[in-house]
C-alpha cells in the first residue's frame, strides 16, 4: 500500500488499525494536560486572519506576500494589518485559539488575488516561519505543481531542522501534493466526530493523522461563522495540539513532536 | 447543460454527470484566466445554469476562490451565512444554495487550471470520501479541459468520461438502490 493515494480513506468509520506507539504512560495529559500554549509562536499560512474576529482574540503580527513582476524574487512582503481574503485563515486561526488558548498567532497571507507564483508565496511563507522562529506552523494549503516539489522539499527539511513543525492539510486529490506528501511534516486528514482534540494515526502513511474536520462551526469573514469540511480544517487541530505540547515541554523537536501525537491517537497501544 | 462558446461538449457531458452523481441542484466549473485572476464559468448544469455561465470572478473571492486559491477540496454546508459569498453570488446569478463543494482541477503539470464546483449535493453528511469523489471528477475535468483540440472529437483522451459516468448514476438510480449519492 505504499502507492496508497493522500486520500486512502483510513480515517473513515470502523477502517482504524492498532498501531503500537511509544510506552508513555497517561500520555494525553504528558502532552496537554494543563497547557495553554503559551510562549508559542504559531504561523497560520493562508488567505490572512481577520484579527477583529471574536473568536480568533487578536494576533501578535501579520504578513502579507504579495506578487510583483518587478521584485527581484517576483513578489514583496508587506508587514502589518490586512485583511482575510476568504475567511479561511481566520477560520483556522480560530481553531487554534480555541484549543491552545494563549498563542502567539502569527497572520502569514499568501494567497492572494492571483494564482500564478501560488507555490513560489507557498514557499515564500514558510521560509518566513522558519526564519522567524515560529514553532509550529499551520498550511491548511497545497501544490501539485512538478516545479515546487524540490524547493518546498528543501524548506520543510530545513524546518524540521531548525523545529518549526509544519502542519500540513493532505489533499483529497489523486496523486501527491506538497509539502503534505513529505516525512518532514505533520499531515493531516479530515476523520469523523466532533471532539476537538480527537486524533488518529494511519497505519498506512503518507497521511499520518486523521482529525476533525467534518461538518466543523467554523469562524470566517465578516465577524460571521460557517460549517464547513475539509482537511484544511483539521489541520489546525493539530497544530493547536502540537502548540499546546511544546508550551509545556519547548524542547520537543519535530520528530518528538510526531511520535508523541502517535502515542496520543485512539488506536494506540502502548509499545 | 449550458457551456460557453468554444467549450468541448465533453466538458458539458462531465459538468451533467457529476451533477447526477451528487444528486445536486447544479454543477458547474470555473477556468482560471491566462492572467491567473480570474474564474470564467465556462459550463453549468441545474439551478442557475443559463445564468452562470460566462460570469467571471476573482480568484480571491468565495468558496470556489478559495479552492483555486489553496489547492484544496472544501464543502461548506450553510454558505448562506457567508455574507461576501452570498453578494458574489447574487451578482452573477439567481440561485444561492445552501451548500456548496469546491474542488480545484489540476493539469498535467500540478499547476490550478480551474474549479469544479456542486451545489445542494443529495449526500447523508459531508466526508472526506465525498470530497474524494468530487476531488477525483475534478481532476480527471482537468484532463478533457486541456486535452488536445483538433482532430476528431470522440478520439479525444477521456471524450466519453461524462457520458460513462451518467450511464453508471443511471443504472444505480434505476436499481434498488435509490437515487442518493
Amino acid at each position: 500500500m505504499s502507492n496508497a493515494p493522500a486520500w486512502s480513506g483510513a480515517f473513515d468509520r470502523g477502517s482504524l488499525q492498532d498501531v503500537v506507539g511509544l510506552p508513555i504512560a497517561d500520555v494525553r495529559a504528558w502532552a496537554f494536560g494543563g497547557a495553554t500554549g503559551a510562549g508559542v509562536k504559531v504561523a497560520v499560512v493562508d488567505s490572512g486572519v481577520d484579527a477583529g474576529h471574536p473568536r480568533v482574540g487578536g494576533i501578535a503580527g501579520a504578513i502579507a506576500f504579495e506578487l510583483d513582476p518587478a521584485a527581484e524574487l517576483g513578489y514583496v512582503e508587506r508587514e502589518g494589518a490586512h485583511e482575510d481574503l476568504v475567511g479561511h485563515g481566520t477560520a483556522c486561526a480560530a481553531i487554534i485559539r480555541a484549543l491552545a488558548p494563549d498563542v502567539e498567532i502569527h497572520s502569514v497571507r499568501v494567497l492572494g488575488a492571483n494564482l500564478k507564483g501560488r507555490g513560489a508565496l507557498l514557499h515564500a511563507g514558510v521560509a518566513w516561519s522558519v526564519d522567524h522562529g515560529m514553532h509550529v506552523a499551520n498550511l491548511s494549503l497545497s501544490s501539485k505543481s512538478d516545479t515546487m516539489f524540490g524547493p518546498l522539499h528543501e524548506i520543510a527539511d530545513e524546518a524540521y531542522f531548525s523545529g518549526t513543525v509544519l502542519v500540513c492539510a493532505a489533499n483529497n486529490l489523486p496523486g501527491p501534493t506538497y509539502p503534505s506528501q513529505y516525512a518532514s511534516v505533520v499531515s493531516v486528514a479530515a476523520r469523523p466526530g466532533h471532539e476537538e482534540m480527537a486524533l488518529a494515526y494511519n497505519a498506512h502513511p503518507p497521511v499520518e493523522f486523521g482529525a476533525r474536520g467534518i461538518d466543523v462551526d467554523v469562524a470566517w469573514a465578516d465577524h460571521g461563522s460557517i460549517t464547513a469540511t475539509g482537511n484544511s480544517f483539521a489541520a489546525p487541530h493539530v497544530t493547536g495540539m502540537v502548540a499546546l505540547m511544546r508550551s509545556k515541554h519547548p524542547w520537543l523537536t519535530p520528530f518528538q513532536v510526531k511520535a508523541v501525537l502517535q502515542a496520543a491517537s485512539i488506536n494506540s497501544i502502548s509499545g | 447543460m449550458t457551456t460557453a462558446p468554444g467549450v468541448d461538449p465533453a466538458l458539458g457531458r462531465c459538468v451533467e454527470a457529476t451533477r447526477a452523481l451528487f444528486g445536486a441542484a447544479a454543477c458547474s466549473i470555473a477556468l482560471v484566466d491566462d492572467d491567473g485572476a480570474t474564474l470564467e464559468f465556462v459550463a453549468s448544469d441545474g439551478e442557475g445554469a443559463d445564468a452562470i455561465v460566462g460570469v467571471t470572478i476573482p480568484v480571491s473571492r468565495g468558496i470556489a476562490g478559495w479552492a483555486a486559491m489553496s489547492g484544496q477540496p472544501i464543502a461548506v454546508r450553510d454558505v448562506q451565512s457567508d455574507a461576501r459569498f452570498a453578494r458574489d453570488v447574487a451578482e452573477s446569478t439567481h440561485y444561492v444554495p445552501n451548500a456548496i463543494y469546491a474542488a480545484p482541477m489540476i493539469d498535467a503539470a500540478g499547476e490550478v487550471l480551474g474549479v469544479a464546483s456542486v451545489l445542494d449535493p443529495d449526500v447523508e453528511e459531508a466526508s472526506d470520501w465525498t470530497l474524494n469523489v468530487l476531488g477525483t471528477m475534478a481532476g480527471l475535468m482537468a484532463l478533457v479541459a486541456t486535452a488536445t483540440s483538433g482532430g476528431d472529437p470522440q478520439e479525444r483522451p477521456l471524450a466519453g468520461l461524462g457520458s460513462d459516468v451518467l450511464r453508471l448514476v443511471e443504472s444505480w438510480q434505476g436499481s434498488d438502490h435509490g437515487g442518493s449519492a
